[in-house]
């Protein structure tokens, strides 16, 4: 396991109710999604149709960003091309500084997290406000998100309540959501009013015409998109898929996987700048060509960014999006953070996981993500030196059956102690919320001794068969 | 070189593969008939109404305009006006400046067409004028010809023609503008409107 991930996951642990809130609401979700994927027939045979799409775009990708970018172009939009984070953030800041934009407005975009793209603005004097409702209140509270589509699922009401008294127009002791939202939803309407520019992500960028596709529940977006006279839409250059039957696919999947929902409430198909505005579209690489160039790993790239595997991940259910320190938590992100997550705690996250498969089950395009973190482990990943050394203790014993006998015995041993809370007891943080599992008093081959013998002995007696 | 090309070289030489498309989806069979259509859209929080005739729909309309907002600020489009005539509402002002419409308490437009699947309304970029209207507004009506109702999402996106997209927006909207973000508590309204009522037109 991951060290760091161990010790950020511990911070959902003494917020008490937390763990188990956390759970529930991540897991809600997930029989939501299974709700919807059972009760339409066609859910199953377009999750084969749209693992057979990607791979199919992701093939041809130098064509689609090509035709793309040709057809947004001539649809009045500017298209850029950023090759890393910080190219990303010049591009973006260049825009909003040569036509004085201050005041910016930002729907949801895993990707400008993922490059620090609100920190780089705001250094820079230029106020960012985050739109979504989750990701508003994330910001207030100076923390990142926590889940792709539900940013600060890992708060509750008690707390957004503390958070709102404080930062908006809100009563001590608030707690109804509703009331909530309605102060959120005042104070968010003046900024889009005031806004001299709209940052959003993009869901789908479809090639055959040159159209970005955004997708939210809240109208963010869209209130966003058609108030400033600059939009500057930013996406990684794998969300281009080559036409409107491909985009009707994926999103007959994406909410469905991601929330339960038949469709999202807002669709948008943007193709070139409202009259009188501007439409920016950055095309971005930062580390994506690195894995379209891994055969092991390439197919993590038809991601669309539902957040189903997190909701399944029973690593992820308990431990929270902040303990994986990466924009994309969850198995998805494990996966990424190798090749795009720059640090080696984020570089070592395949070994915080599992390998359970409930990831892959769930996937709308089939990504074998489990057979991913398999394929990550087997590479050179930063390896703590205790999990060096414990690796190569555990294969000196599976090796050796008179030596695994004696580890077996004396692990039973010291297994009392170990499930005590003591100073010293490596097993204390573990304890702190949960039990070891009593053992089951003698080894598994004594027990398949005293069961095979006794089965041979009914044989015998002419009782078996 | 530019970031561009360097950019486009790194996935051509990452092509190794030419995995063929796959063949166009075959959805399943679907009723895509307005009862179908309004059960998922009262799903998703909206409300449907009718399918009424042309010289029912007028009293229809208003009668919810009024039980909203008395005498606030309702506009409806040219289209929209072409089947309800006068009421209590007026036409959408011709106003280059979108913040100018913050205040409008109900609008009402003409879907494109209805989708059976979702219960969602494409809103056509020439209809949806301008583009903040209908996410400004606090509550939204549309109008939908029963006739305009399509079983799926393959069939809505294939009546999205090259000359919708190129009105800037083509937008699904399905159902008032809602969040969950507070422990998975669901609110409608979070920016948009917080009622949507499509109303079905026939004849």
């Amino acid at each position: 396991m991951s060290a760091a991930l161990d010790r950020r996951a511990l911070e959902l642990l003494p917020r008490g109710a937390r763990l188990g809130a956390h759970d529930a609401a991540v897991f809600a979700l997930r029989e939501k999604r299974d709700a919807a994927g059972t009760s339409e027939p066609d859910f199953e045979p377009l999750r084969d149709h749209a693992r057979a799409l990607k791979a199919h775009a992701l093939d041809h990708l130098g064509l689609l960003l090509e035709r793309f970018e040709a057809r947004a172009s001539a649809a009045g939009a500017v298209v850029h091309w950023a090759e890393d984070a910080p190219a990303l953030n010049r591009i973006v800041h260049e825009l909003l500084d040569a036509r004085g934009a201050r005041r910016v407005v930002k729907s949801k975009s895993m990707l400008t997290e993922e490059c620090g793209l609100n920190p780089y603005l705001e250094s820079r004097g230029i106020e960012v406000i985050d739109t979504d409702l989750g990701e508003r209140i994330v910001q207030l509270g100076h923390e990142p998100p926590s889940h792709i589509i539900m940013p600060a699922i890992h708060r509750t009401r008690e707390d957004i309540g503390e958070l709102f008294a404080r930062e908006l127009d809100v009563p001590a002791g608030e707690t109804d959501p509703a009331r909530l939202t309605e102060a959120a939803r005042r104070h968010l309407r003046a900024h889009f009013l005031g806004a001299d520019a709209a940052i959003t992500g993009v869901n789908f960028a479809v090639a055959e015409s040159g159209t970005v596709v955004v997708v939210t529940n809240e109208g963010n977006a869209d209130l966003g998109m058609s108030l400033p006279k600059l939009h500057i839409a930013c996406l990684g250059i794998e969300k281009v898929i080559p036409g409107l039957g491909d985009l009707a696919v994926l999103l007959r999947l994406l909410a469905r996987s991601a929330t339960g929902q038949p469709l999202s409430v807002y669709t948008s198909l943007v193709t070139g700048p409202r009259p009188g505005a501007e439409l920016h579209v950055v095309l971005v690489d930062n580390g994506r060509t690195r894995l379209l160039a891994d055969d092991a790993h390439r197919r993590a790239l038809g991601c669309i960014r539902c957040g189903a595997c997190l909701n399944t991940c029973p690593v992820y259910r308990r431990a929270g999006g902040h303990a994986y320190d990466f924009a994309i938590p969850g198995p998805i992100g494990a996966v990424l953070a190798p090749a795009l997550g720059g640090s080696a705690e984020r570089r070592a996250l395949p070994l915080a996981s599992t390998l359970c498969g409930s990831c892959s089950a769930v996937c709308p395009v089939r990504i074998d993500l489990h057979e991913q973190l398999v394929a990550w482990r087997a590479t050179d990943l930063p390896r703590g030196r205790a999990e060096r050394v414990g690796a190569r203790l555990a294969a000196a014993v599976l090796a050796r059956p008179v030596l695994y006998g004696v580890a077996g015995r004396v692990a039973r041993g010291l297994w009392p102690a170990l499930s005590r809370r003591w100073p010293g007891n490596p097993a204390s943080p573990w304890l702190a919320s949960r039990e070891l599992p009593a053992h089951p008093g003698a080894s598994f081959r004594t027990r398949w001794r005293a069961k095979t013998s006794a089965e041979r002995g009914h044989e015998r007696s002419g009782v078996g068969s | 070189m530019s970031a561009r090309e360097r950019i486009l070289a790194r996935v051509r030489a990452a092509a190794r593969h030419s995995t063929p498309p796959p063949a166009p989806f075959v959805p399943g069979p679907r009723r895509s008939d307005f009862g179908a259509f309004a059960e998922l859209l009262v799903a998703a929080g909206g409300e449907a109404h009718g399918p009424f005739g042309a010289s029912e729909l007028p009293a229809r309309v208003a009668d919810r305009c009024r039980s909203w907002s008395a005498g606030a600020r309702t506009l409806a489009s040219a289209a929209a006006l072409a089947r309800l005539g006068a009421g209590p509402w007026a036409p959408v002002p011709e106003h280059d400046d979108p913040h100018s419409f913050a205040d409008v308490s109900v609008a009402i437009l003409c879907g494109a067409f209805g989708v059976a699947e979702n219960g969602a309304v494409g809103l056509d970029g020439r209809e949806a004028r301008p583009r903040a209207l209908p996410v400004l507004c606090e509550r939204l009506i549309l109008l939908l010809d029963t006739s305009a109702l399509v079983p799926d999402m393959h069939a809505a996106l294939a009546r999205v023609s090259g000359e919708a997209l190129a009105h800037h927006h083509f937008t699904f909207v399905a159902g008032p503008s809602k969040t969950a973000d507070i422990e998975g508590a669901l609110v409608l309204g979070a920016h948009g409107p917080r009622a949507l009522a499509v109303f079905g037109v026939v004849g």
